[in-house]
């Protein structure tokens, strides 16, 4: 009896550890996912203002502030390296570095332009992150997804990142 | 991530290596066929039977508001890019002008007029390195207007499509059309942008594509099947000048696409973007890499007069016999 008592207990502590392990695993994933640069969900809204990019961005994160917060760096990185997506009547908007490893090759330059603060900020026109609610705030395991909708300075972003060397003008080499 | 870093790396020592500028292509928005021919500004010619239609682009650009918007919204947005736009309209005007003086022009002394032969009365077009053939189109459905916009972008080189951007504008019916048709400019050219920065990092890596024909007088002593003994071989001159070739192209690109004894048609050419003169680099062009190819037939063993006739902007012809 006390055998099988036994069995059942390490069967049930192998159960409990397998189980927190792989719970474990999907938490580390959700972290790396919220927290991932590459991350950037982006809803094309229509055609800006000459020379400005408008499409809704979402950002990822516990407190739901910070989450606004969030995507409006992710809404500046999406223009840098990814490109916005077509949407709302508006044609595909290409990514202003043409090289794919631009984040490691100027990783200085990057890192003080998107820290806290930073010199994104300054291409960052209108957000609606005042009181994100609804469907734009989203409540999920262990944190928020909000989203907002930005008008980017997508041109004065380029002739900035041109200058700095980071990305190719059109020009270039002519 | 090795290939990117190669190109990148390729692309800085060629800029350093040779401290030069390539030449820089020069851009002209022209209205397509379509758009000219259906808005009516067209030409109509009787030619031997057959009744020839051909756009009226004078016309189009003096008659159009809409066109005058379009092709003014574009030219900010790529003066801005470092691309001024030729304008089609004034290039008429000049052009125009230009064959009003050279008609009228003569020598102080003699009273010669200037030497102009059919073929460089033929030249005296309008011309750009890039063409972007611009097509749109304002539609109603029901009180809802929206915009057809279609943009290429032709490279007058090769004839290929570089780049091209094209789409559906959302209806909308309180805006003008005229609105309509800024914001369908302000949406496609990013991206019409982007494909033309692709063409031209391709430009930089693998070379300028271009055409080059090698013909034969009908005077010619010799033809492309004639024999010469050359580097140790003898040879046909058509495999002589294709050995040329694949020397003096980037990486050996061409392709020989059609020959005969009397003519090599070579397409996809890809010559370099610099050439060394007197000690400094210079922006090569297609006429100048043909003249590499008459200077080498020029001397031992061939002793060949060739001419050199560069026909568009990125297709030249080499004709053996005279000049």
């Amino acid at each position: 009896m006390n055998k099988v008592i036994k069995s059942l207990i390490v069967s049930l502590l192998l159960v409990f550890f397998f189980a927190q392990g792989a719970d474990a695993q999907k938490r580390k994933d959700r972290k790396a996912l919220y927290n991932s640069k590459f991350n950037y969900q982006i809803q094309c809204l229509g055609v800006g203002n000459d020379g400005t990019k408008l499409f809704k961005v979402w950002g990822f994160d516990k407190n739901a502030k910070n989450a606004a917060y969030k995507a409006k760096r992710n809404a500046v990185a999406a223009c840098i390296f990814r490109g916005i997506p077509a949407g709302g009547g508006a044609d595909k908007t290409p990514a202003i570095v043409t090289d794919p490893d631009a984040d490691k090759t100027h990783k200085e330059f990057f890192d003080e332009f998107f820290a806290a603060g930073g010199k994104y900020l300054q291409y960052v026109n209108v957000t609606t992150d005042g009181a994100p609610s609804g469907k734009d705030r989203i409540r999920v395991k262990r944190g928020y997804k909000v989203a907002v909708i930005v008008s980017i300075a997508y041109d004065d972003l380029r002739k900035y990142l041109e200058e700095k060397g980071v990305a190719r003008s059109l020009s270039h080499g002519f | 991530m090795k290939k990117s870093f190669l190109t990148i790396v390729t692309l800085f020592a060629a800029m350093l290596v040779f401290g030069q500028h390539a030449k820089k292509p020069t851009i002209m928005v022209v209205p397509s066929d379509h758009f000219c021919i259906s808005h009516g500004y067209k030409m109509t010619f009787d030619n031997q039977g057959t009744q020839v239609v051909l756009p009226d682009y004078k016309a189009a650009l003096q008659g159009d508001g809409s066109l005058r918007l379009v092709i003014s919204k574009m030219s900010g947005i790529m003066a801005e890019r470092g691309f001024p736009l030729k304008d089609l309209e004034q290039e008429l005007k000049n052009i125009a002008q230009a064959s009003a003086e050279m008609s009228m022009m003569t020598s102080k002394e003699s009273g010669a007029s200037l030497a102009e032969s059919p073929i460089d009365m033929l030249k005296r077009t309008a011309k750009a390195d890039i063409i972007m053939d611009l097509d749109f189109e304002v539609k109603k459905r029901g009180p809802q207007n929206y915009i057809v916009f279609t943009l290429n972008g032709i490279d007058a080189y090769t004839s290929k499509n570089i780049a091209s951007a094209s789409g559906t504008g959302n209806p909308s019916t309180a805006a003008a059309p005229e609105l309509l048709l800024e914001e369908a400019v302000l949406s496609h050219m990013d991206r019409f942008n982007g494909l033309l920065m692709a063409h031209f990092t391709d430009m930089f890596t693998n070379g300028r594509e271009v055409k080059v024909r090698v013909q034969v007088w009908d005077s010619s002593p010799v033809d492309l099947e004639e024999e010469y003994d050359y580097d140790g071989e003898t040879l046909e001159l058509g495999d002589i000048i294709d050995d040329w070739m694949a020397d003096n192209t980037v990486e050996g690109r061409y392709s020989n696409s059609d020959n005969s004894e009397n003519f090599i048609k070579f397409e996809q050419v890809r010559i370099p973007m610099f050439y060394e003169r007197k000690g400094k680099q210079r922006a090569m062009n297609t006429k100048k890499f043909v003249n590499n190819l008459r200077k080498f037939l020029a001397g031992d063993p061939f002793g060949l007069t060739c001419k050199v006739y560069q026909r568009g902007l990125g297709e030249a012809w080499l004709i053996i016999g005279e000049k």
